[in-house]
C-alpha cells in the first residue's frame, strides 16, 4: 500500500500520454496524434458551449413570451404639454372615451347633417353594477 | 370601421362601433361587467383582434374576481369560509394587486370591505337592489382589515369571516390587462385605450398629444357644466363618485364607497375625485382612498404625488399635483406603480 502511494505521489503519464520522444518516430506520430485530438475536442466543446449558450438564450426568451406579465406597464414619465410618444400617432380631436362614476359611461357621436356637426351624447345606464 | 369581424365568445355581448368623428381611431363598446367597455384603437384595421383580445380578458376577470357569480373563484373562497387556498394565477393578481393598493393608501382603498357592503345592502347586483327598501341597513361593520389576509405567491390565507371585495382595483386591472392583451393581439402597432366603465388604460403609441378622454362631473357630462377633455399620453386615468351606485334603505341614501375605518358609505367633502398614474389599478385605487380619506383626500394625493382633480359637493374644481385646468391639455403621467409587482418585490403581502 505504502509503494503505491510513494508511486502516486509523482506525475505519471497515462499509457500513450507520457512525454514523447522527439528523435522516435513513433512518439513523433503519438504527439501529433494527441495534438490534433486535443484540437478536435476543443472544437467540438467550443461549438458545444456556443450551441448551449444559444440555445439557453433561445429558450428563455421563448419562456418569458409565454409568462403571465406580472409587472406592470412601463409607463415613460411625461411631464407638462410634452408628450412626445405621441408624434408619430395620428390626430384625434373628439372624445373616445369618458372617465365619470364607476358604471357611468357615455357615448358621444359625432354626425355632419347638411354641412352641420351633431354631437350626440347618451349616458348607458347599465343592467347591473358590481363594482 | 370594421369591429363586426370581431369574433364573438360564448355570452359575450355583441360590440358596437361607435362614431367619434375621427376616422383614424377605430371605437367600439359593449356591456361588460355591469358596466360597459369601450376599446379605441388605431390604425382602425386592428378593431377586430382588438375586441377579441378585450373579451378574452373580461371573461377570465369575471370568473376569477366576481362577487356576484356563483361560479367565480372569488366567490367559491367566500363560500369555503376561510382557510388556505391555491388560487389561479389571475385572482392572485388581482388579490395581489388590491392588497398592495391597501398598503400604498394606508388602508383606506381595503378590500376587506366584503361584509361591510353586504351590511349596507349591496350584497346583489346592483340592479337588483330594490331601492325603497323600508328597513333600515344592518349595522355598520368596519373592515376587519387587510393586513389578516396572506398573499404569498399563489397561496392564499383567508381568515374565516373575512369576505374581499375587489371593487376598488379589478375593473382598473382590467382594463390594465385588457390593453395589454390588445397590443399584443397587434404586434405591439399602433396604440389602445380600454375603458371599464370609466376606468381607462392607454398603451402603445397614442394620437398626438394623448388619447382625448372626458372626465364628467357628474354622471352626465352632456348637462355637466365642468365636464372637461384632457389627453392621455400613457397609463391610466380613473374616477371614483358617490353620485353613482346609490341606493336607499329606511329613507337613508348609501353609496358603494366605504369608509373601512367605520364600515359606512364615506361622508367626505368630496363627490368625485378622478387621478391618473402609470397604471390604471394605480388611479382607481388612488381615486378610491382619496373618496375614503374625507379631509384628508389632498394631504394624501399631496403624498402619493399623482395628479388629481377633485371636485367637492358644493360643485367646486380643484385640481392637485398638476393636473391642468386648461380644457384640451395633456395628462401629467408620474412614472412607477404602487401596485403592481406581485410579492417579489415587497417581500410578501404579509
Amino acid at each position: 500500500m505504502d509503494s503505491d502511494r510513494e508511486h502516486r505521489g509523482g506525475r505519471v503519464p497515462l499509457p500513450g500520454f507520457g512525454e514523447s520522444d522527439p528523435a522516435h518516430p513513433v512518439g513523433q506520430a503519438a504527439a501529433s496524434g494527441r495534438r490534433d485530438g486535443i484540437r478536435h475536442a476543443r472544437r467540438v466543446s467550443n461549438w458545444t458551449a456556443a450551441a448551449l449558450i444559444v440555445g439557453a438564450g433561445a429558450a428563455t426568451v421563448a419562456l418569458a413570451h409565454q409568462a403571465i406579465p406580472a409587472a406592470a406597464p412601463a409607463a415613460a414619465t411625461i411631464t407638462g404639454t410634452g408628450a412626445t410618444a405621441g408624434a408619430t400617432g395620428p390626430q384625434a380631436i373628439h372624445s373616445v372615451a369618458t372617465t365619470s362614476g364607476s358604471g357611468v359611461t357615455v357615448t358621444t357621436t359625432t354626425r355632419t347633417v347638411n354641412g352641420k356637426t351633431i354631437v350626440t351624447q347618451i349616458r348607458h345606464v347599465p343592467a347591473y353594477q358590481d363594482n | 370601421m370594421t369591429t363586426t369581424s370581431a369574433p364573438q365568445l360564448a355570452g359575450a355581448a355583441a360590440w358596437r362601433p361607435v362614431t367619434t368623428g375621427d376616422d383614424a381611431i377605430a371605437v367600439a363598446e359593449r356591456p361588460a361587467l355591469g358596466t360597459s367597455a369601450r376599446v379605441a384603437v388605431w390604425p382602425p384595421e386592428h378593431a377586430g383582434r382588438a375586441c377579441a383580445a378585450v373579451d378574452e380578458v373580461l371573461a377570465a376577470l369575471d370568473r376569477q374576481a366576481s362577487r356576484f357569480r356563483r361560479d367565480s373563484e372569488l366567490c367559491w373562497l367566500h363560500r369555503a369560509g376561510g382557510g388556505l387556498f391555491m388560487l389561479s394565477d389571475g385572482l392572485a393578481e388581482a388579490v395581489g394587486v388590491a392588497l398592495a393598493a391597501a398598503r400604498w393608501t394606508g388602508g383606506r382603498a381595503d378590500p376587506t370591505v366584503g361584509d361591510a357592503l353586504i351590511s349596507l345592502g349591496y350584497d346583489r347586483d346592483f340592479a337588483a337592489i330594490d331601492q325603497l327598501r323600508r328597513d333600515p341597513p344592518g349595522a355598520p361593520v368596519p373592515a376587519p382589515g387587510w393586513q389578516l389576509v396572506e398573499l404569498d405567491g399563489l397561496m392564499l390565507r383567508l381568515p374565516a369571516g373575512v369576505r374581499l371585495d375587489l371593487g376598488a382595483t379589478a375593473k382598473a386591472l382590467g382594463s390594465d390587462r385588457a390593453v395589454r392583451a390588445v397590443m399584443s393581439a397587434s404586434a405591439q402597432a399602433g396604440g389602445a385605450l380600454v375603458s371599464l366603465g370609466g376606468d381607462i388604460a392607454v398603451a402603445g403609441t397614442p394620437p398626438r398629444d394623448g388619447w382625448p378622454v372626458t372626465v364628467a362631473d357628474g354622471p352626465d357630462p352632456a348637462v355637466s357644466p365642468r365636464a372637461q377633455l384632457v389627453r392621455l399620453p400613457c397609463g391610466g386615468v380613473a374616477t371614483s363618485s358617490v353620485t353613482c351606485r346609490r341606493w336607499r334603505r329606511a329613507g337613508q341614501t348609501l353609496h358603494h364607497i366605504v369608509d373601512p375605518r367605520t364600515g359606512l358609505p364615506a361622508d367626505g367633502p368630496w363627490r368625485m375625485v378622478s387621478a391618473v398614474a402609470a397604471t390604471c389599478a394605480d388611479a382607481n385605487a388612488a381615486t378610491t382612498a382619496a373618496i375614503a380619506a374625507g379631509h384628508e383626500a389632498e394631504g394624501w394625493l399631496a403624498t402619493a404625488g399623482l395628479p388629481a382633480r377633485l371636485v367637492a359637493r358644493g360643485g367646486a374644481v380643484r385640481y392637485l399635483g398638476g393636473w391642468p385646468a386648461d380644457d384640451g391639455a395633456t395628462l401629467p403621467v408620474p412614472a412607477g406603480s404602487h401596485v403592481y409587482g406581485g410579492p417579489g418585490r415587497l417581500g410578501g403581502w404579509r
